[in-house]
């Protein structure tokens, strides 16, 4: 099997005393996308938010393309903080869409694809407006170049969001609970555009998600969290019709009963 | 005491000139004070402890501070440390060191108004710390507190004729003297007054206006 792109090494998270995570490993193939579910408070967000670096890591390791992300080897080869720098450099491979977009009201929907592009990539400003109209096309939002985010709908918002990640060319793209800030009726535009780049594309993807029929379609792998700690972890069809552990199986009962 | 125009005609000329000394004191000042206030506003800001305690005791202590004593001890009691600085040079440090403590709160407030998504976003983003602030925090931080920031400006006009006292002849100073040479008060001292108003009022109504274009864009 090729190398992982990212790896945790019993990744461990404490948010004063209470621990959220528990000692996970983890690992996600070039191009594979997966599925994270579990019950609310069982730590999904905070997996993703640390491979993001949004939140410090407590204990353990996590790699993206054999690099570590929190760390960096000092002379004697042993692992300290990583720099600010190596941690930007390692970061650039990660990209990120949010439950509430987070878009930049201050800019105009191609603004704010470019600006990244642009500032931090320091790619030609050209370049990336063609880059950035081309991801406008993608999601469907090209008419729309010039609005500002207020002037937009939720879903178009998200849709916004998703081209301003893919923009980055990063390897891998989380979603952490996408459609769920969105009103229902908009939440089949969002997943529609989510499901053509995970179809086309050759990023790894690592979705958040409570859309089961939604993660069946897209992912490759789904992982069941819960109490910290990834309980299962196998294929689509394993996870949701198969499920082994006591946990899984009344979660996914509860789940079909809230339906 | 009767009011004699073709005094106050007379006096005019000489007071209206001296409000540049006062239209100049006031944009140093200020400008003096945006630079500094954002400066506090940072360093109070810093997850460095000490710097954070350091700067948010000196901003407190500026700020609960008379402007006057302030002044005084700039222009009479800094001398005698070895800084002997010129009326206007000195009045305007004042004034800019002492507005930029409150400017600090205004930049503060504009700041926290800024979710924690945008910070988490520019992260994301992979943006520096610097384009952060410069790209993303700063352009949506600022516009809504320009309105306050317009008041503090006018407030800080206002308060120049302060500046008389370390001896800067600005317009009161110049009202004064001549006052006092002509024994006649009442003309110049009403110009003084009624250019402040001229001047300080339409830049109000233009505040005004411009905060209302801002709350339609916001
Ligand atoms: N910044 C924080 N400070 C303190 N506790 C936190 C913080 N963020 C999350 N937690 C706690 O960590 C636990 C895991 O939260 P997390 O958001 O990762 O769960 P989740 O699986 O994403 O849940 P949901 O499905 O509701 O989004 C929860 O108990 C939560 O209250
Ligand atoms: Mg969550």
């Amino acid at each position: 099997m090729a190398e992982p792109i990212v790896k945790y090494n019993k990744v461990t998270k404490y948010f004063d005393d209470l621990q959220v995570l528990d000692e996970i490993d983890f690992e996600i193939q070039p191009g594979e996308k997966v599925a994270l579910i579990g019950p609310s408070g069982s730590g999904k967000t905070t997996f993703a938010r640390l491979l993001m670096m949004l939140e410090e890591i407590t204990d353990g390791t996590i790699e993206v393309e054999g690099e570590y992300l929190w760390h960096e080897k000092d002379d004697k080869g042993n692992l300290k903080p990583a720099s600010s720098e190596h941690q930007r450099k390692v970061r650039s491979n990660i990209g990120m869409v949010f439950q509430h977009f987070h878009l930049f009201p201050h800019m105009t929907v191609l603004q704010n694809i470019i600006e990244a592009p642009v500032t931090v990539q320091g790619r030609d400003k050209k370049e990336a407006t063609k880059a950035g109209k081309d991801m406008l096309d993608k999601v469907g939002l090209l008419d729309k170049a010039d609005a500002y985010p207020a002037q937009l709908s939720g879903g178009q918002k998200q849709r916004v969001a998703i081209a301003r990640a893919l923009v980055m060319q990063p390897k891998v793209l989380i979603f952490d609970e996408p459609t769920s800030a969105l009103d229902p009726e908009l939440v089949g535009e969002v997943l529609e555009v989510i499901k053509s780049i995970a179809d086309e594309g050759e990023a790894s993807m690592l979705l958040i998600t409570h859309e089961m029929d939604f993660a069946k379609e897209v992912a490759d792998r789904i992982a069941f969290f819960d109490g910290g700690k990834i309980v299962e972890d196998g294929p689509p069809s394993d996870i949701l019709y198969n499920p082994q552990s006591e946990r899984l199986k009344d979660f996914l009962e509860r789940f079909m009963n809230t339906q | 005491m009767v009011w004699d125009w073709s005094y106050a005609f007379d006096i005019l000329p000489e007071i209206a000139s001296a409000l540049s000394v006062t239209i100049s004191a006031t944009v140093v000042g200020f400008i003096l004070a945006l630079v500094l206030g954002l400066i506090w506003t940072l360093l109070i800001r810093s997850t460095n402890k000490i710097v954070h305690h350091v700067a948010n005791g000196i901003v407190r202590f500026i700020r609960n501070t008379p402007l006057l004593v302030q002044l005084y001890f700039i222009f009479y009691v800094f001398p005698s440390i070895g800084i002997a600085l010129d009326p206007f040079t000195a009045g305007v440090i004042g004034l800019g060191v002492h507005y930029s403590t409150y400017l600090s709160e205004v930049f503060r407030s504009g700041i926290e108004s800024v979710g924690p998504g945008q910070w988490e976003v520019a992260t994301a983003l992979n943006f520096t710390k610097r384009k952060t602030w410069t790209r993303i925090i700063l352009p949506q931080a600022i516009p809504p507190v320009i309105p306050v920031i317009g008041n503090y400006f006018i407030t800080m006009f206002k308060e120049t004729p302060l500046l008389s006292a370390i001896t800067l002849v600005e317009i009161l100073q110049t009202a004064q003297n001549i006052g006092a040479s002509t024994f006649r008060y009442t003309e110049p001292l009403t110009i003084v007054g009624v250019l402040f108003l001229v001047l300080s009022y339409p830049a109000s109504l233009l505040i005004r206006r411009l905060e209302l274009k801002i709350a339609e864009r916001y």
